[in-house]
């Protein structure tokens, strides 16, 4: 099959990712989002730019590596703060803070890091690269197994996902595309026959209340569910629920009759209760977590909610 | 997904209950102590395996009958349930006197308090008395007196502390005693004694010594059997309850049938291994004697009594259950506490059994096999109680015994199900066990195929044919051990010195800084390494003649095939196949540190082996940076790459190739494995090495990799550890998986653990173990242990209650790499 050797930006790939689709999976996630969902559990892959990212446990002290990062800041974005301890000892050291406000991105500090303290989130790179990183897993696809492609919003770098969707099809890989639906319609109907399975979230069945939680309207998200079902795509519907935002019984009853009407296209619907496993990863990018007072939902609420779902005859699951 | 945590019985609860009362209470085995001191202090010179089968028929025939009033299975090894055993004869003078010679006063806030092990005024001034005869008759002073000089010289005194131990780690025929029977075995036994009386050569006159003991042995078992009938009796007549009178007739009867003939039902069957195990353990506390494939004669008998309305299936479940907490009833005392420790330990509330629980010495160091293949290749060895004895595992939450379960094409699905369930709950319950890989290692060994599918897994990991072997594994008592990876590493690094204890090797050689390349540093290595493996190997055959010469272990060979039928002792090599097992440990360890000193300091250039050198001298004192960039900048192994990968696979496949080759004890195989217990003690007599470890920071665990530097996630992790020669691996090894919660979250959850480890297995690895504890959760335990007392978590070979643990191996489990998603 003819592919193009893309270009693409990635801020990670994991093995044995189990929630991204059936089977062993690894997923490589790919950089930048359209979207700005308030509860994103990945807030480093939002940006398409590098990011700079700071892990203040591994710091042993600027003193240590004679201020190898705030010699390397063009701006002097990094100063030393007031001695506080060191992982795992008592030791008090100098550690650093970063002055985002001045930080130009350059990274240069992240480089001379030698702890990895400093690290920069995503990295450059191409399909032959990727692709012969997740053939070192192939051995664990083989039983429904296979490689997701994520974000971001993989649709976003649509040459290097195609590109890569194309190599791995050729190579007999299942292959998942995690997408929030939001990208021209086009770029769905030229990548549907290398996706084995596509996972598509549903955030927001009114369009103003979309826009409000990830910032993006909902019709090109709903109009491209129902493209890739009359395509004949496989789609396994993914339905965040966060407390106070999108689980108003109304939005509950929409979501499950939408699914409901694209009919055999729908392999399975997971309902995801909300968890704040993210918030840490706002702290290293220095950027402010929006829903600090939203709480996980109840068990019992979610079997309310699926019982919704399964009522119309959908294959559903709380995951 | 199915629930298979079915409900307990009330009266299973109460044994659970009962267990957690008495480890509050516990009593020390005097009695067996007091009548194998009494009886060889009076036989001294009666011939070696005469004076054992003198000393097994008084026990036999004399000890306490005990029957309370809850059993469901009759008895125990000792005179209380939860007996608590040692063996006077291989137990250190210095320990001794240390506990019991003490001041009155010490000796009572140690061991008369609420929550140690009772040892009355009594039995410390017999104690005391008994040590002295031991003194110059003990295993140790068997061993002093045959071993080489330049072995004593160098390990005399440390031999003199531990006072030797019984070899342990073998898998006897629980099989032939519960379907073939003592009566039978008897008969066969006397023929065989005729038959050399008629002809007495040179080769079998100590044969006929044998058969004599064999047959003691045998009619002091029916002798027991019969007393704990008649026991039943007394209590039935005492009873006013008609169920428990009515039952405590049955098992009357059925007391007065075993052991003479084979099992009937499967309450025989078990009450059979029970038996059979006490004798085992009277014997000596044999570490880890495994029963074998148990739901392959267990199974039919099961299916029996349901098939013909003697129970139900509930019923059939609840002795499953109740085999289950039994056999974890017999603990042997090891480790052995000083009295400060016990001390200080009541102090803070904990008990004796605490500091006994964090290893795997309930139960004995038991480890049941189940599941596996018939011996014609013709289908898989799964039955109902392959099923029940997993649910047992799954409901009642206990970490003993240990528990193996064989996979193969053959395995059913709801197995694979259960299994995979139970061992979420607790972690490493079971452990999975590779046939494809283990059968090949077995015909590697030169074991017919038929018997190679009949294998079963003792000790930890240590595969042997179930009831037909002498296996020995780990180190032959303690005699064996002392050479190991991290020495040579040291050794060559250091020119042929240990930095931390300052003492010599025996073989004179370069420091790092003076080797010219990498290939001059590994051809020292290879010659350092054979050279204490032929050591190693040559240790072994002294070590297993300090059991020949005086120490038989009558109670394995009387099941042992082979023992009955050439008329030998298992100790001069009677069972039909033999083996010696060592162990490879700190793989990572001193893998990542050769890669270090390859790819920094020859290939990149980037640090001399001098500047290398002086930061290991130093501890790394000075030379952070250059700590930090071998620990976050070079890879280490355990990430699915060549480089450190390769090194790994070269000096465990010369290791291994060298090891195996050497002539065997008993003339049978030696069997390298890779696995480790003490690899945080160990940790802490280890000098700083090249992967950027500091002195006395804990080593690599067994064959897995550097915990904090596995940066490719878990499917390179399982990927490095795999490449591994595991078949020539054949004592068994373990990869030891972690998982976060959320990584088994979910309806698929089970199917994907089933993958993970299928592909493992696929790719050629041996063994499988995982436990699903979080971080958060094990932080939670630490502050409120009396809440996670359930926390079952892998170590290695075995399964720990986490809130036993020191809070040095918690903490170094906590660190462990977290399979999160």
């Amino acid at each position: 099959m003819e592919y193009v050797n893309a270009p693409g930006r990635i801020y990670d790939i994991q093995g044995y990712a189990v929630h991204d689709g059936p089977g062993i999976r690894t997923t490589v996630y790919t950089k930048g989002c359209p979207l700005r969902c308030l509860w994103c559990h990945s807030p480093e892959s939002q940006d398409y730019a590098l990011q700079l990212g700071w892990l203040e446990l591994k710091c042993l002290g600027a003193e240590l590596c004679r201020d190898a990062c705030l010699r390397a800041c063009p701006e002097g974005a990094i100063r030393r703060t007031s001695p506080s301890k060191r992982m795992g000892t008592d030791e008090l050291v100098e550690k650093i803070e970063i002055d985002r406000g001045k930080c130009s991105g350059c990274l240069r500090c992240a480089g001379e890091c030698v702890t990895g303290a400093l690290y920069t989130a995503g990295w450059d790179t191409t399909v032959d690269e990727v692709y012969a990183r997740l053939m070192k897993d192939v051995d664990f696809f083989q039983n429904g197994g296979g490689v997701t492609i994520s974000g971001g919003e993989a649709m976003a770098q649509f040459d290097f996902t195609l590109n890569l969707a194309k190599k791995l099809k050729d190579s007999g890989i299942h292959i998942c595309l995690d997408t929030t639906g939001f990208a021209p319609a086009a770029r769905f109907e030229e990548i549907c026959p290398y996706v084995d399975l596509f996972l598509y979230d549903l955030k927001h069945m009114d369009s103003r209340m979309h826009q409000r939680l990830t910032g993006v309207p909902n019709e090109p998200i709903l109009r491209n569910a129902r493209l890739l079902a009359e395509k004949g795509a496989a789609l396994q519907i993914r339905f965040p629920v966060i407390p106070k935002l999108n689980d108003g019984k109304e939005n509950i009853l929409a979501t499950a009759d939408f699914c409901a009407s694209l009919g055999a296209a729908v392999r399975l619907v997971q309902l995801l209760p909300y968890h704040q496993a993210g918030r840490m990863k706002y702290e290293r990018l220095g950027r402010p977590y929006r829903l600090k007072n939203v709480e996980p939902p109840s068990e019992s609420f979610m079997e309310q909610a699926l019982k919704v779902f399964q009522k119309r005859g959908l294959p559903a699951q709380i995951h | 997904m199915e629930n298979f945590d079915y409900p307990i019985s009330e009266r299973i609860q109460g044994l659970k209950e009962k267990r957690k009362r008495i480890n509050r209470d516990l009593r020390l085995n005097f009695e067996r102590n007091r009548i194998i001191t009494e009886y060889y202090k009076t036989h001294k010179n009666e011939y070696p395996i005469l004076k054992r089968a003198g000393y097994l028929y008084t026990w036999l025939t004399t000890r306490e009958v005990n029957i309370e009033d809850d059993d469901i299975f009759l008895g125990d090894a000792g005179p209380q349930c939860r007996t608590v055993h040692f063996d006077i004869e291989q137990t250190p003078i210095s320990w001794i006197e240390g506990c019991f010679g003490d001041t009155d006063e010490r000796f009572r806030a140690a061991w008369q308090v609420p929550g140690s092990v009772w040892v009355s005024d009594e039995d410390r001034a017999w104690i005391l008395e008994a040590a002295k005869y031991w003194e110059d008759n003990s295993i140790a002073a068997t061993a002093m007196g045959l071993m080489p000089e330049d072995f004593v010289a160098q390990r005399g005194g440390m031999m003199k502390s531990l006072n030797g131990s019984y070899p342990g780690h073998f898998c006897p025929g629980y099989e032939r005693a519960v379907t073939v029977g003592f009566g039978e075995c008897r008969r066969i036994a006397q023929e065989k004694l005729e038959a050399i009386r008629q002809n007495t050569t040179a080769e079998n006159v100590r044969s006929e010594l044998f058969y004599r003991a064999y047959i003691k042995v045998c009619d002091g078992m029916i002798l027991m059997s019969k007393r704990y009938a008649q026991g039943c009796r007394d209590k039935a007549e005492a009873t006013a309850d008609p169920t428990r009178k009515a039952e405590l007739l049955r098992m009357a009867d059925s007391c007065d049938w075993i052991m003479e003939h084979p099992a009937r039902t499967l309450w025989e069957g078990i009450q059979t291994m029970f038996f059979y195990q006490y004798l085992l353990i009277a014997d000596g506390t044999h570490w880890a004697d495994s029963p074998g494939l148990i739901d392959s004669f267990l199974g039919p008998l099961a299916e029996k009594d349901i098939a013909e309305g003697r129970l139900t299936r509930e019923e059939a479940q609840e002795l499953f259950d109740a085999f289950l907490l039994h056999i974890g009833d017999q603990i042997i005392m090891f480790p052995k506490p000083g009295n400060q420790q016990l001390i200080d330990a009541h102090k803070t509330g904990k008990t004796f059994f605490d500091l006994q629980g964090g290893m795997q010495n309930i139960a004995a160091g038991s480890l049941i096999t189940v599941g596996g293949m018939k011996a014609d290749g013709s289908g898989g060895d799964y039955n109902l109680a392959t099923e029940m004895v997993l649910l047992s595992y799954l409901r009642l939450r206990v970490a003993e015994p240990s528990l193996a379960l064989r996979i193969n094409q053959f395995t059913p699905d709801r197995i694979w199900a259960i299994a995979i369930q139970c061992s979420i709950r607790s972690g490493g319950m079971p452990q999975f066990n590779n046939d494809d890989v283990i059968i090949k290692a077995m015909l590697d060994r030169g074991v017919p195929i038929e018997d190679a599918r009949r294998y079963a897994v003792f000790g930890c990991v240590e595969p042997a044919i179930s009831g037909k072997e002498w296996s020995m594994a780990a180190n032959c008592g303690s005699f064996g051990a002392g050479s190991s990876l991290m020495n040579v590493l040291q050794y060559v690094i250091h020119g042929n010195k240990d930095p931390m204890s300052g003492r010599e090797g025996e073989l004179p050689c370069k420091k790092l800084y003076e080797y010219e390349s990498f290939e001059e540093l590994q051809a020292e290595f290879e010659r350092q390494c054979r050279h204490y493996i032929d050591e190693m190997a040559r240790m072994y055959h002294f070590a297993a003649l300090v059991f020949e010469t005086a120490w038989p272990v009558l109670s394995a060979s009387m099941m042992t095939e082979g023992c009955l039928e050439k008329g030998k002792d298992v100790t001069w090599g009677g069972a039909t196949y033999n083996g010696m097992g060592s162990m490879i440990s700190a793989i990572a360890t001193v893998g990542d540190s050769l890669y270090t000193i390859k790819k920094l300091c020859f290939e990149d250039k980037t640090v001399t082996t001098r500047e290398l050198y002086d930061a290991l001298c130093a501890n790394w004192e000075g030379h952070e940076l250059l700590r930090q960039r071998i620990l976050n900048s070079l890879t280490h192994y355990g990430n699915d790459d060549e480089g450190p990968d390769s090194i790994v696979r070269w000096f465990t496949n010369l290791w291994v190739d060298y090891f195996n080759s050497r002539p065997g004890v008993n003339c049978g195989t030696n069997n390298c494995g890779a696995l480790d217990l003490y690899w945080v003690m160990g940790g802490m007599f280890q000098w700083a090495t090249p992967d950027g470890r500091k002195t006395g920071e804990a080593l690599s665990i067994s064959s897995d990799p550097r915990q904090d530097c596995v940066k490719n996630g878990p499917l390179a992790y399982v990927k490095s550890v795999s490449k591994m020669p595991w078949q020539k691996l054949r004592c068994g090894g373990a990869i030891n998986v972690r998982f976060d919660a959320n990584s088994v979250r979910g309806d698929d959850a089970v199917g994907k653990v089933r993958e993970l480890i299928s592909t493992y297995f696929r790719l050629g690895g041996i063994q499988f173990h995982f436990t699903v504890a979080d971080t958060a959760v094990m932080r939670e335990a630490q502050k409120h242990p009396e809440d996670y007392q359930d926390l079952i978590v892998r170590i290695a070979g075995f399964s720990a209650y986490f809130t036993h643990m020191s809070f040095a191996d918690q903490e170094n489990y906590i660190q462990r790499f977290e399979l999160g998603v």
